[in-house]
């Protein structure tokens, strides 16, 4: 069976969303009402520098937008049709009757950017080092790909995965635009070499980059897709200052942010510079909450973290805090609005999703009193010293729980501290906690409410989530997995294990000079840059 | 004289040791390990064995001593390692960056004499008129608004009134002179303005304190001019306290303007101390911030020496 996977109702959807989201200017380039201009370098600001150059090994955007035009994927999300998976490297796959064997065809004629070809073997040591990474290399994502038993590479154009029991996710998570592929020599020599060097096999090659300060790429002109990409080069500038970035848009000096700007610096952009910007604004495959503590007092009782729950009034929340940080829809543990979110008719029916804040707030009181805090109590949240949206929803969220008698102390830290003496160690009673993905993939949300996963920092255990995940993981039948994941995501809102906040919406500004760029659903994708263009210099 | 010069010289080493060990101590207690943040990174996940490899591979399960001892062997070779995050030499990342803070502080400082000197005097000479309450005001303002507020108001300004913007990218003046000046002009201004704020205030106070000296008033006696009285007899005298706060402050600008170099994207010496510290990069911060205080030793050394020339009464023994 070979086929390029496609989800229809999640395409219509997304589709639609865009669509009544404004999205109007880029599809029109897409269905090439204008002629592609080639030359140009586009010229973007960025919010962060990234950590290290290896996007095995990082999760932040700043890492991947600078260096995802230097790589190819095996697979990869259609640009233009999310979520729908496309070949990359791949021209073609098939996957045997049982779900246990994935077969992969690799393009010929694909050259690294040293002028060596790229082929299964390189395919293979790449997922060898995400799979299963060598001693003193992470691959902070190695778990989505627990299935894989073992990747073999035939002969040098096909490469096969071997899994251990079927999974549903797999292909979707082939097209992670993380997992870009790195030449073996290079592995073998040092698997941690990708870290501080570049060497793909994308439609840009590396020209400079200055720690800080500037990234660039320029041209590969032996790049395997004909007549890519149309830009001469790209050049990213880094700017921690929010403000800063909206101004360099304004004054022309950059042509796009590729993540987030504030409603406040959208408008004035769009006020100053009219029909010359345009603002492409979707949902954003991400959500802002806060993790409880479930292993100390007072939040092993389950009426305490349900009243902290009650106690945060969403919908209004989502009024005021999209002006300010793009947190504005209310869900559950899966993005609404998407197949695998829990339908609104039932969401609101969990406490802490009723539509009557009044009620939520005297039924939180009425817990914690049960409880043996009739007066409230004290306690102290850890977040992240970033103002958007770490600060803004924490202030928010504790003004709320004073409503209900929580006092709750925000405790701004510096990003290495908040890993290390909160979420890595455990070492906190609430902590706001991010959580960010590439595409809608039960998988991808839903592991970190199993036992003992990494990323579940609430340390909560429960036999029933760790069954559910188990199983929709591993189901093929499309209904059964959906409704295995609405299970597990009202279970966890039901026990309280984990308090979501608000779910993100992304505006991406750009001069409209900037062509046939088609902002998706997260951050992390569609940032090869090989389509875009430049109607003028 | 040169018995001074000379002791002063070798007073530079134990500053510089305490210097040293002080950061490298404060580097190891603060919360935060870069191998943890190394192998954590967003994700959070993390591996005991992985940690303990990661750990040894930056020498970081060696004793403390061991540690100290290695990197001030390195710096008596001029070697300040390698960056733990970029793999690149200290040294190279600082040679990156060092230029574009050395141009910021030379120019701002030259910026605020330029001001402050003339401006302090003035508003000394003409006490309490209207002139002074104007330089006053002026004085007060930088230094009661703060230098990145000053910054943004400063870019945002320029792009909605001219729809201009500064540079995002620092151009060396010897490879476009305009371009940089184009880039520069700005932070000089706004760094230079909030530094002339300090200066103008203690130019005129210690001109004030001089003018009321008896040999001013011999001066005026002597049917001086007052151009003769303020600048050869008062301003010279009065010059020493400006002097080391000169000094301190341009030491001070080559790493502590983190704000403005945020500001105005400038890739500087402050930005990549704070960057470094984030990252908890040992061998960055404990290069920078031993460098930092050889500049300011170095500064201070100097002033110290300009004093002589100033004040002729003041001999070193």
């Amino acid at each position: 069976m070979t086929r390029s996977r496609s989800r229809p109702i999640r395409s219509v959807l997304v589709l639609l969303t865009l669509l009544a989201a404004g999205v109007v200017a880029a599809p029109m380039d897409v269905l090439g009402q204008e002629t592609p201009r080639r030359g140009g370098v586009l010229l973007a600001v960025i919010g962060s520098d990234a950590p290290s150059l290896d996007p095995h090994q990082e999760s932040t955007f700043a890492n991947l937008q600078m260096v995802a035009p230097l790589y190819s994927t095996l697979l990869q999300l259609d640009p233009y049709s999310y979520p729908k998976v496309i070949g990359d490297v791949a021209s073609e796959w098939k996957v045997s009757g049982d779900g246990l064997t994935y077969t992969f065809k690799i393009r010929p004629g694909i050259k690294f950017h040293d002028g060596s070809p790229l082929t299964a073997v390189d395919v293979k040591a790449t997922y060898d080092k995400i799979v299963a990474p060598p001693e003193g290399v992470r691959s902070v994502r190695k778990i989505h790909y627990a299935a894989i038993e073992r990747v073999d590479a035939p002969d040098a154009g096909t490469v096969v995965f071997k899994l251990k029991h079927p999974s549903a996710s797999l292909l979707d998570n082939l097209a992670s635009p993380w997992n870009v592929i790195y030449p073996k020599k290079y592995l073998e020599k040092d698997p941690n070499y990708f870290t501080k060097n570049v060497m793909g096999s994308g439609p840009f090659k590396l020209k400079n980059y200055t720690r800080g300060s500037t990234f660039e790429g320029v041209r590969n002109p032996d790049y395997f897709v004909k007549d890519r990409p149309y830009l001469d080069g790209y050049k990213f500038f880094i700017s921690t200052e929010t403000s800063v970035r909206a101004a360099a848009i304004r004054s022309g000096r950059a042509y796009i942010e590729f993540r987030d700007l504030p409603l406040s610096e959208v408008e004035a952009i769009k006020k100053q510079l009219g029909d010359k910007v345009v603002v492409q604004e979707t949902p954003m495959i991400g959500q802002f909450g806060i993790a409880m503590q479930n292993t100390v007092k007072p939040f092993t009782d389950i009426r305490v973290r349900k009243a902290l729950t009650l106690g945060f009034d969403r919908y209004t929340a989502g009024k005021v805090l999209y002006q300010l940080t793009g947190l504005r829809d209310v869900g559950g543990l899966m993005r609404p609005g998407t197949e695998w979110a829990i339908p609104p008719a039932e969401l609101e029916k969990i406490p802490g999703f009723w539509r009557d804040a009044d009620k939520s707030r005297a039924e939180a009181k009425r817990l914690l009193a049960e409880a043996g805090y009739p007066n409230g109590f004290k306690t102290v949240m850890k977040n992240r010293n970033v103002k958007l949206p770490y600060q803004d929803l924490a202030v928010y969220v504790i003004q709320e729980w004073r409503k209900i008698g929580v006092e709750v102390e925000n405790r701004p830290l510096e990003t290495a501290t908040w890993f290390a003496d909160g979420r890595d160690t455990g070492n906190f009673e609430l902590y706001l906690q991010p959580t960010v993905e590439f595409m809608d993939e039960p998988d991808q949300f839903l592991n970190r409410y199993t036992t003992g996963a990494s990323a579940n920092y609430g340390r909560f255990s429960d036999p029933v989530l760790d069954d559910l995940f188990s199983r929709q993981t591993r189901t093929l039948d499309p209904a059964e997995r959906k409704k295995l994941v609405i299970e597990l995501q009202k279970r966890v809102l039901e026990q309280a294990y984990y308090m979501p906040g608000l779910w993100w919406t992304r505006r991406v500004v750009h001069l409209s000079k900037v062509k046939n760029y088609v902002a998706p659903p997260s951050h992390y994708t569609n940032q090869k840059l090989q389509d875009v263009w430049l109607s003028e210099d | 004289m040169r018995t001074y010069v000379l002791k002063r010289v070798l007073l530079i080493v134990p500053t510089l040791l305490g210097a040293a060990a002080l950061v490298f101590v404060i580097m190891r207690v603060i919360p935060g390990d870069v191998a943890l943040l190394i192998l954590g990174g967003d994700s959070g996940q993390i591996d005991q064995r992985q940690l303990t490899a990661m750990r040894h591979n930056l020498g970081l399960d060696q004793s403390l001593l061991v540690q100290f001892g290695t990197w001030l062997w390195g710096i008596v070779r001029l070697d300040f390692g390698n960056s733990l995050w970029t793999g690149q030499p200290v040294i190279q990342e600082l040679l990156i960056r060092l230029p574009l803070s050395l141009q910021l502080a030379l120019f701002a400082t030259i910026v605020s004499v330029i001001i402050a000197i003339p401006l302090g005097m003035l508003a000394a000479v003409r006490q309490d008129t209207w002139v002074d309450y104007a330089v006053r005001v002026f004085s007060i303002g930088g230094l009661a608004m703060p230098g990145f507020w000053v910054g943004i108001l400063c870019i945002l300004g320029l792009v909605i009134f001219f729809g201009w913007g500064p540079p995002l990218e620092f151009t060396p003046p010897w490879v476009d002179p305009w371009a940089n000046f184009q880039m520069m002009v700005w932070p000089v201004v706004t760094v230079g303005y909030r530094f002339s704020a300090v200066t103008t205030r203690m130019t005129r106070s210690t001109v004030l304190e001089v003018l009321r000296e008896d040999y001013i008033r011999t001066a005026w006696a002597k049917g001086l001019r007052e151009r003769a009285v303020v600048i050869r007899h008062a301003l010279k005298n009065a010059m020493l306290p400006v002097i080391t706060l000169i000094g301190t402050e341009f030491a001070f600008l080559i790493g502590g303007l983190v704000v403005t170099e945020t500001v105005f994207t400038l890739n500087g010496i402050g930005r990549f101390v704070v960057d470094a510290v984030a990252h908890r990069d040992y061998p960055v911060v404990q290069a920078l911030v031993f460098l930092i205080a050889f500049g300011f030793v170095v500064v201070n050394l100097l002033v110290d020496l300009t004093y002589a020339w100033f004040d002729p009464r003041i001999r070193y023994r």
